[in-house]
C-alpha cells in the first residue's frame, strides 16, 4: 500500500519547475559566501536562465496535465497560467534588481535565492490542490519575502516594513491555518475536491456553522495576503518601505499566487457554500477599490500611491471573485496578468528615478521627465494609461472583463460602483502624467542617469506586455476561459 | 485521557487562539507580539491534534509537525528582523515604527525622527 | 481594405512615422504631418462621393473571439461628413500650428494624428466595443494637446476635462457591457436588427437605465447645460489647434452619439425623456448666449457660444422630426466649420498680441483688413445670416422643433437674437474704435500660411450655407432610417389598431 506514495517519474516531471528552482536558489545559497565580489552579476543571469528554465518546464508538463504526489498537486490549466505568471514575475523583478544592487551596493547571492525560493512558494501555492500544501508554500513563499521587505538591513525603513510585514504576514497566516484545522476537522480531509464532497454530502450534522467559521477565517488569512480591505493596513507601509524592485515583486507576484489560492479554495471547496461568502467578498471588494482610489488620492510619495493603487486593485479582482462563475476566474486570472505587467513596470521607472538611497520619490520628482527622458515617460505613459484602463492596454480589457463577469452574475451596483471607482482613480495617475509632461524638470529628473540595459529590459518587456494583452487579448484569455473551470 | 471530550479540547484551543489574537493587537512590546502569533499557531496544533485523536488517524499530527517546522523557520526570521529593528532604532515598542506614514507636510519628518528620544526598554 | 480602412489607416501610419522620426528635424516632422492629413481628406474626400453615388463602405473582421469583438467599420450619410470634418480640419490644423508650436513639435504632430485617427473610428465605428475603444482613445491626446501646449491654467483644464469625460464613459462601458450579455453581441447593426424584429426587448426600467447611462456620456461631451463646466476650461487653455478640434469635432462625438445609439435604441426611453431634455437644451441655448455676452475673454465667449450653438443641435435631435434631425447633423456640420475658423481667428490675434482679453483690443481692423474681413464673415455665418451656413441648420431645428413643440422654438428663437448681441458686440469692439499704440505696433495682416488655414473654411461656410443640397441628400436618409427605428419599436410597444393598419401600410410601401 506504500507503493503510491513512492512518486512516479512523471509526478515528479510535474513538479519539474519548483525543482529547478530550488536547485539554482540552493546553489547560490552555498555558492555565495566562495564566490567573491567580482561575480555579483552572475546571479542575476543565472536566476533569469533559471527563471526562463522553470517557465519552459511549466510550459512542458502542461503537456501532461494532471496530479502529482498523491492529489497534493494538481498541473492544470490554472496552475499552469499561474506558475508562467509568477515565474514572469520573477524575471521582470531581475532586470531591475541589477542596477538597484549595484547602486545600494548590497549583496547580490542571497537576494537572489531568496527571490527564487519565494517564488517557488507561489509555485506550490498555485499548484496544490490540498490545504496543508498551500499553507507550506504561502510560508515559503511569505518567510522569503519578509526577509526580501528587509532586504537592506541598514535602512530604517526597510527594517520597518519587514518587521510589519512579517508580523501581519504571520497573524494572517494563523487565522488561515486555523480555518485549515476546523476544515480538517469537520471534514476529515484537507483535500479541496474531498471537503467539497464532503459539504455537499451534508454529513456533517453540527459542522456547517463551523464550515462558515472556517470560510470566514481562511478569507481573513487570505484577505491580508492579497491586501484587500479591512486588511489592508499593512500594504502602503510594507511597499513603500521595501527596496524598491521587491515592492514591485510583493505587488505582484505575491499576490498573484494568493489570488490563485483564493479563486481556487473558494471556487472548489466552498463553492456550495458560495450565497454565504458572496457577501463578505461583495463589502471587501468595494471597501477596498473605494479606500484604495480615495487614499491613494491624498498621497505624496510614488510607492505609496502605488500601494494604494494595488488595493483598489485587488478590489477590482475580488469583484472578479464575487461573480463566482468561470468568467470571472477566467477575468481574475487576466488581470492579474495584466497588472503583474503594468505594476511592475511603474515600479521599474520608480526604482530608476528614485536614484541612491531612493531620495527621489515624491510625485512631484517626476517633474520633467518627460522633456529629460523621453523613452522612459512614454513607457511610464503606457503603464500608467493601463492602471486607469484606457483601451487598447491590457489594463482595460482586464477591468472590461472582470465588470463583465459581474454584470453576467447581476451583480450590477458593484460594477456601477467599481467603474465609478476607476474614474476617481484616473484622477491620481493622472497627476504623475502631468507631472512628467506639463512640469518643468526638477532635481531628480535633471540628475537621473541614462537606462541600463537591464532596467531598459525591465521596462520594455512590461510594456510590450500590456499592449499585447490590450491589443491581442484574445489568446490569453481563450487560456484562462478554458482552464478556469475548477468543478466539472 | 479518554474522558475529555473532543468539544473540550477545541474549546481551549479556540480560546487560546483568541488570547493570542488579541495579544496581537494590543500589546506593545514587539517579543510579546511575536509570541502572540506563536500562541496562536500552537492553539491551531492543539485543534489538528485533538481532532486526530478523535479520527483514530494520524495525518493531523503530521500537519502538527509541518506547522512546528514552518513555526521555527518563522521564528528564525522573525527574531532576526526584530533584532535589526532593534539596532537601529534601540526600542521594542510597535508605536514607535512610524517612520512611514505619508510625508505629506514640507517639514523634513527624516530629521526630525532622527533625534526623536530614545526610549531604551 | 476600401477607402474608409485607408482613411483610418492613414493618420495610424502618421502616428507611427512621427515617433520614428528624429525629434531633431522639426521641419521635416512638420511636413510628414501635413502631407499625412492632406492625404487622409483626400481620401476621404472620395468616401463622400462614394457614400453620395449609395456605395457601401463596409470591413468586418474578427479581432477578439471571446467576446465577440469585431472590427466592424462603415460609413452612412450620418458619418461621412463628421468624418471628412474631421479629416478636413486635421491638415488645417497643422498650418495653423506651423509657427505657434514651437516645443515638443514631435509629440504634438503625433498626437494630433492620433486624435483624427480617434475621431474618425469613433464615427466609422459599428461595433459597440470598438466605438468605446475610439471614443477613449481620442481622450487620451486631447488631454495631452491641452495639458501640454495650453495657457496658464492647462493642468486643471486638461484633468477636468480628462475626468468628466471618463466618468461619463464609465456608465456607457456598463451599458455596453449589460447589452452584451443580453445578447452576445456588440454588433450595432445586428442590435438594431434584434431590437426591430423583437428578439431584444428590454423592460421599460432597464431601457431607462440603459439609455440614461449612453445619454449622461454623450450629454457629457456634447456639453448639455448642467454638465457644461469642463468645455469653457478646456477652451480656454487648449491651444488653437486643440481648441479646433475640440470644438469642432469631439462636442460632435456626443452629438453623434445621441443620433446614432440613443435614440435608435432606446427610443421609449428617449422619447419619455425628450421634453426634459428639449428644457435643459433650451436653457444652455439661453444661458450659454448670455453668458457668452458678458465673457472678457474671447475664447471664453467662443466656447460659450458653443454651449448655446449645441443647445440647437440636441433640441432638434429630440424633436423627433426629419426636419430638426437633418438640421441638428447638418448645424453640427456648420458648428464644426464657422466654431473652428472663430477659434482660429482668435488664435491668429492670440498670436500678434499676446492676450485673449477683449480690452486689450480695438481697431484691429486698420492694421488687418483681411484678418477683419474674414473675421465679419465668420462672425455673421456664426450668428446665422442667410445664406451663411448657420442659418441653414438653424432654420431646419427650429421649424422641427415647432412641429413638435411651438413653446420650445419661441424660447431657441430667443438663441439666435442673443448671438448676435454678443457677437456683433465682439466684433466691434475689437474690430472697430482707434486703434491703440500696443494694437497697432504687433497687430499685421494675415499671411500667406494663415490664409491657407483659413480661407477654405470661408470656402465652406459660402458653399453649406448656398446650396446645402450637396450634403443634406445622404444625411437625411440616414436620418430617416434613425427615426423609423424610433417608430418601429415603439409600434411594437403599443399596439393600437390604428398603429396597425398603419404598420401595414407602412409595410406595403416598402
Amino acid at each position: 500500500m506504500y507503493a503510491s506514495l513512492v512518486p512516479t517519474s512523471a509526478e515528479m516531471i510535474r513538479f519539474l519547475p519548483e525543482l529547478i528552482l530550488t536547485v539554482v536558489a540552493t546553489l547560490f545559497m552555498v555558492l555565495d559566501p566562495l564566490l567573491g565580489r567580482q561575480s555579483r552579476h552572475v546571479y542575476g543571469h543565472f536566476s533569469i536562465l533559471a527563471l526562463l528554465g522553470a517557465m519552459a518546464a511549466a510550459v512542458y508538463v502542461y503537456r501532461d496535465p494532471g496530479a502529482a504526489f498523491s492529489g497534493m498537486l494538481m498541473v492544470d490549466g490554472f496552475a499552469t497560467f499561474f506558475r508562467v505568471v509568477v515565474i514572469g514575475v520573477g524575471i521582470l523583478t531581475v532586470l531591475p534588481s541589477y542596477r538597484y544592487l549595484d547602486r545600494e551596493d548590497a549583496e547580490t547571492g542571497e537576494y537572489h535565492a531568496l527571490l527564487l525560493f519565494s517564488i517557488v512558494g507561489q509555485c506550490v501555492m498555485v499548484t496544490a490542490n490540498e490545504l496543508i500544501m498551500i499553507f507550506i508554500g504561502l510560508e515559503i513563499s511569505s518567510i522569503a519575502s519578509y526577509v526580501l521587505a528587509g532586504y537592506l538591513r541598514d535602512d530604517r525603513r526597510a527594517n520597518e516594513a519587514a518587521l510589519k510585514y512579517f508580523l501581519l504576514g504571520s497573524f494572517a497566516t494563523a487565522f488561515f491555518l486555523y480555518g485549515v484545522a476546523l476544515i480538517y476537522g469537520m471534514t476529515g480531509s484537507t483535500n479541496l475536491a474531498t471537503v467539497r464532497r464532503a459539504i455537499l454530502g451534508g454529513s456533517l450534522g453540527s459542522a456547517p456553522i463551523f464550515i462558515g467559521v472556517a470560510a470566514a477565517l481562511m478569507f481573513v488569512g487570505l484577505g491580508f495576503k492579497v491586501s484587500g480591505a479591512p486588511f489592508q493596513i499593512w500594504a502602503p507601509d510594507v511597499y513603500q518601505g521595501a527596496p524598491t524592485p521587491v515592492a514591485a515583486f510583493l505587488s505582484a507576484g505575491p499576490k498573484a499566487a494568493a489570488f490563485a489560492i483564493f479563486l481556487r479554495i473558494f471556487l472548489t471547496a466552498f463553492q456550495p457554500i458560495g450565497p454565504g461568502w458572496e457577501p463578505l467578498v461583495w463589502v471587501s471588494a468595494l471597501a477596498s477599490m473605494t479606500l484604495g482610489n480615495f487614499a491613494a488620492l491624498t498621497q505624496s510619495n510614488i510607492k505609496r500611491l502605488l500601494a494604494y493603487s494595488s488595493i483598489a486593485h485587488a478590489g477590482y479582482v475580488l469583484v472578479a471573485l464575487a461573480a463566482r462563475s468561470n468568467v470571472g476566474t477566467a477575468a481574475a486570472m487576466f488581470y492579474m496578468a495584466a497588472y503583474a505587467f503594468m505594476n511592475i513596470g511603474a515600479f521599474a521607472v520608480v526604482s530608476h528615478l528614485s536614484g541612491k538611497g531612493e531620495r527621489y520619490l515624491k510625485v512631484e520628482d517626476f517633474a520633467g521627465l518627460g522633456a529629460k527622458q523621453p523613452g522612459t515617460a512614454a513607457l511610464l505613459s503606457i503603464f500608467l494609461l493601463s492602471l486607469i484602463g484606457v483601451p487598447l492596454t491590457g489594463g482595460f480589457f482586464g477591468k472590461f472583463y472582470i465588470f463583465k463577469a459581474a454584470l453576467d452574475s447581476h451583480l450590477v451596483w458593484l460594477t456601477v460602483l467599481g467603474l465609478l471607482n476607476s474614474a476617481v482613480a484616473a484622477y491620481y495617475y493622472l497627476r504623475i502624467l502631468v507631472m512628467m509632461y506639463m512640469r518643468e524638470p526638477g532635481e531628480a529628473a535633471s540628475r537621473i542617469q541614462p537606462l541600463t540595459p537591464g532596467l531598459r529590459a525591465a521596462l520594455v518587456l512590461p510594456a510590450l506586455g500590456t499592449l499585447v494583452l490590450g491589443i491581442f487579448p484574445g489568446w490569453v484569455l481563450d487560456f484562462a476561459g478554458r482552464s478556469s473551470v475548477f468543478v466539472r | 485521557m479518554n474522558a475529555v471530550p473532543l468539544s473540550w479540547y477545541l474549546t481551549l484551543s479556540g480560546v487560546l487562539f483568541t488570547l493570542g489574537a488579541a495579544g496581537f493587537l494590543f500589546r506593545r512590546n514587539i517579543i510579546t507580539v511575536f509570541m502572540s502569533i506563536e500562541l496562536m499557531l500552537n492553539a491551531v496544533n492543539l485543534s489538528f491534534i485533538s481532532f486526530s485523536y478523535a479520527f483514530r488517524r494520524v495525518d493531523g499530527q503530521i500537519f502538527t509537525f509541518f506547522v512546528m517546522v514552518v513555526a521555527a523557520a518563522e521564528a528564525a526570521v522573525g527574531l532576526a528582523i526584530i533584532l535589526t529593528v532593534f539596532k537601529n532604532r534601540n526600542t521594542l515598542n510597535i508605536d514607535d515604527l512610524n517612520s512611514m506614514k505619508d510625508e505629506y507636510q514640507p517639514a523634513q519628518p527624516e530629521e526630525a525622527s532622527e533625534t526623536a528620544p530614545v526610549s531604551v526598554p | 481594405m476600401n477607402l474608409l480602412d485607408l482613411v483610418l489607416l492613414l493618420p495610424l501610419v502618421g502616428f507611427l512615422a512621427g515617433l520614428v522620426l528624429p525629434r531633431a528635424s522639426e521641419h521635416l516632422i512638420r511636413v510628414s504631418a501635413l502631407v499625412f492629413s492632406l492625404v487622409t481628406f483626400g481620401v476621404s474626400v472620395g468616401l463622400g462621393f462614394g457614400v453620395r453615388a449609395g456605395e457601401q463602405f463596409v470591413t468586418d473582421v474578427p479581432w477578439i473571439r471571446s467576446p465577440n469583438i469585431h472590427y466592424h467599420v462603415s460609413v452612412d450619410g450620418l458619418s461621412v461628413w463628421l468624418i471628412i470634418l474631421s479629416t478636413f480640419l486635421t491638415p488645417i490644423c497643422v498650418a495653423i500650428s506651423w509657427k505657434y508650436i514651437q516645443s515638443r513639435v514631435k509629440e504634438f504632430y503625433a498626437f494630433l494624428l492620433l486624435l483624427e485617427l480617434g475621431l474618425v473610428g469613433v464615427f466609422a465605428a459599428q461595433d459597440l466595443f470598438l466605438f468605446y475603444v475610439f471614443w477613449e482613445i481620442s481622450l487620451v491626446p486631447m488631454y495631452f494637446l491641452i495639458g501640454i501646449w495650453g495657457h496658464e491654467r492647462r493642468i486643471y483644464a486638461a484633468v477636468k476635462f480628462f475626468l468628466y469625460t471618463m466618468a461619463g464613459s464609465m456608465l456607457m462601458l456598463a451599458a455596453i457591457i449589460f447589452l452584451y450579455n443580453r445578447t452576445g453581441t456588440f454588433d450595432y447593426p445586428g442590435l438594431m436588427e434584434m431590437l426591430s424584429s423583437g428578439r431584444l426587448s428590454l423592460s421599460g426600467g432597464e431601457q431607462m437605465l440603459l439609455f440614461l447611462a449612453f445619454f449622461i456620456a454623450f450629454a457629457i461631451k456634447v456639453p448639455l447645460f448642467p454638465l457644461h463646466t469642463w468645455l469653457p476650461d478646456a477652451h480656454v487653455e487648449a491651444p488653437t489647434a486643440g481648441s479646433v478640434m475640440l470644438a469642432s469635432v469631439m462636442l460632435k462625438m456626443g452629438c453623434y452619439g445621441l443620433v446614432r445609439f440613443c435614440l435608435p435604441m432606446f427610443p421609449g426611453a428617449a422619447r419619455s425623456c425628450a421634453p426634459w431634455i428639449a428644457v435643459l437644451a433650451i436653457i444652455g441655448i439661453i444661458y450659454g448666449a448670455l453668458v457668452a455676452m458678458v465673457q472678457p475673454n474671447m475664447k471664453k465667449l467662443v466656447a460659450y457660444s458653443s454651449v448655446s450653438h449645441l443647445g440647437f443641435v440636441v433640441l432638434g435631435i429630440f424633436s423627433f422630426t426629419q426636419i430638426g434631425l437633418d438640421g441638428a447633423v447638418y448645424q453640427m456640420l456648420n458648428h464644426g466649420i464657422s466654431t473652428g475658423a472663430l477659434f482660429i481667428l482668435v488664435g491668429y490675434l492670440y498670436e500678434r498680441r499676446h492676450s485673449l482679453f477683449i480690452k486689450d483690443f480695438g481697431g484691429v481692423a486698420t492694421p488687418a483688413p483681411w484678418l477683419s474681413a474674414i473675421f465679419l464673415v465668420t462672425t455673421l455665418a456664426s450668428i446665422g445670416l442667410p445664406i451663411l451656413n448657420n442659418f441653414v441648420g438653424e432654420f431646419m431645428v427650429l421649424q422641427g422643433s415647432a412641429q413638435a413643440n411651438y413653446t420650445w422654438t419661441v424660447f431657441a428663437a430667443l438663441g439666435v437674437i442673443l448671438s448676435a448681441c454678443y457677437m456683433l458686440w465682439l466684433y466691434q469692439r475689437v474690430f472697430y474704435g482707434a486703434a491703440g499704440q500696443e494694437v497697432s505696433s504687433h497687430v499685421h495682416d494675415l499671411s500667406a500660411r494663415e490664409f491657407a488655414g483659413i480661407i477654405p473654411l470661408v470656402v465652406m461656410m459660402v458653399w453649406m450655407g448656398v446650396y446645402s443640397q450637396s450634403f443634406l441628400p445622404p444625411v437625411s436618409v440616414a436620418d430617416g432610417r434613425v427615426l423609423d427605428q424610433t417608430k418601429v419599436n415603439v409600434r411594437f410597444q403599443v399596439k393600437t389598431p390604428a398603429l396597425k393598419s398603419q404598420t401595414a401600410e407602412v409595410a406595403r410601401v416598402r
